[in-house]
């Protein structure tokens, strides 16, 4: 069995599950009755698609997207930690 | 070797897609923002972290790959950056939340209280 075949068959599996989360994410998001759900779900949503970004990586062999995905990674942190420090300050220390 | 190391890795890769299924689905489902806490964690933790482990080794093993060691080695930096910034964020944002008072919920009772 060689690996490329397998790795694809397990991409035709993986990548519906991954956008149909995404979906769900985006469901909550829009829906979301307070700022703190619609940042929470995005936040969640930035860390996974960082995760289908080293799938992709992979996918598309190639290095770049990797690099992309921790500056996502970073990227919902710092929302976070921006949307915590307006709600709770006023301020965001820039 | 380069076998197991493949197949650990899409095991790993296909427990993510679950748990991140599991994890959108309990967003959307429970009641209040402090019980997706618990969905949230399910959808970072188990949705992000264990995939990209499962590429980290999954490139190792994958003898198709160009470039196969940075892949698998920044995989592995962004799975450690993900453990380490979603629960401190999602605690920043909890804590926000429970200070503002955003959220309706009616607790049986809050420890965290504070009477201004």
């Amino acid at each position: 069995m060689n690996l490329e075949n397998s790795f694809f068959l397990l991409m035709k599996f993986v990548i519906p599950v991954y956008l149909l989360a995404f979906i769900i994410y985006a469901i909550r998001a829009f829906k979301g009755p307070t700022i703190v759900d619609i940042i929470l779900a995005v936040d969640c949503m930035s860390f996974d698609i960082a995760a289908f970004m080293a799938i992709l990586a992979i996918y598309f062999k190639s290095a770049f997207l990797i690099s992309g995905a921790i500056t996502l990674a970073l990227w919902a942190y710092l929302l976070d930690i921006y949307i915590a420090k307006h709600l709770v300050g006023k301020e965001v220390g820039v | 070797m380069s076998e197991i190391l493949f197949y650990l890795g899409a095991v790993m890769i296909t427990i993510g897609g679950i748990c991140d299924l599991f994890g959108a689905l309990g967003l959307l489902k429970f009641p209040n923002f402090y019980i997706r806490l618990h969905a949230a964690t399910v959808g970072t933790i188990g949705g992000a972290v264990v995939p990209l482990f499962g590429v980290g080794f999954l490139a190792l093993g994958a003898d198709f790959l160009p470039h196969k060691y940075a892949i698998a080695g920044a995989s592995f930096v962004t799975g450690i950056i993900v453990l380490l910034a979603a629960p401190a964020g999602s605690h920043a944002l909890a804590y926000a939340a429970h200070k503002t008072k955003i959220v309706k919920w009616e607790p049986k009772c809050d420890h965290l209280e504070v009477e201004e």
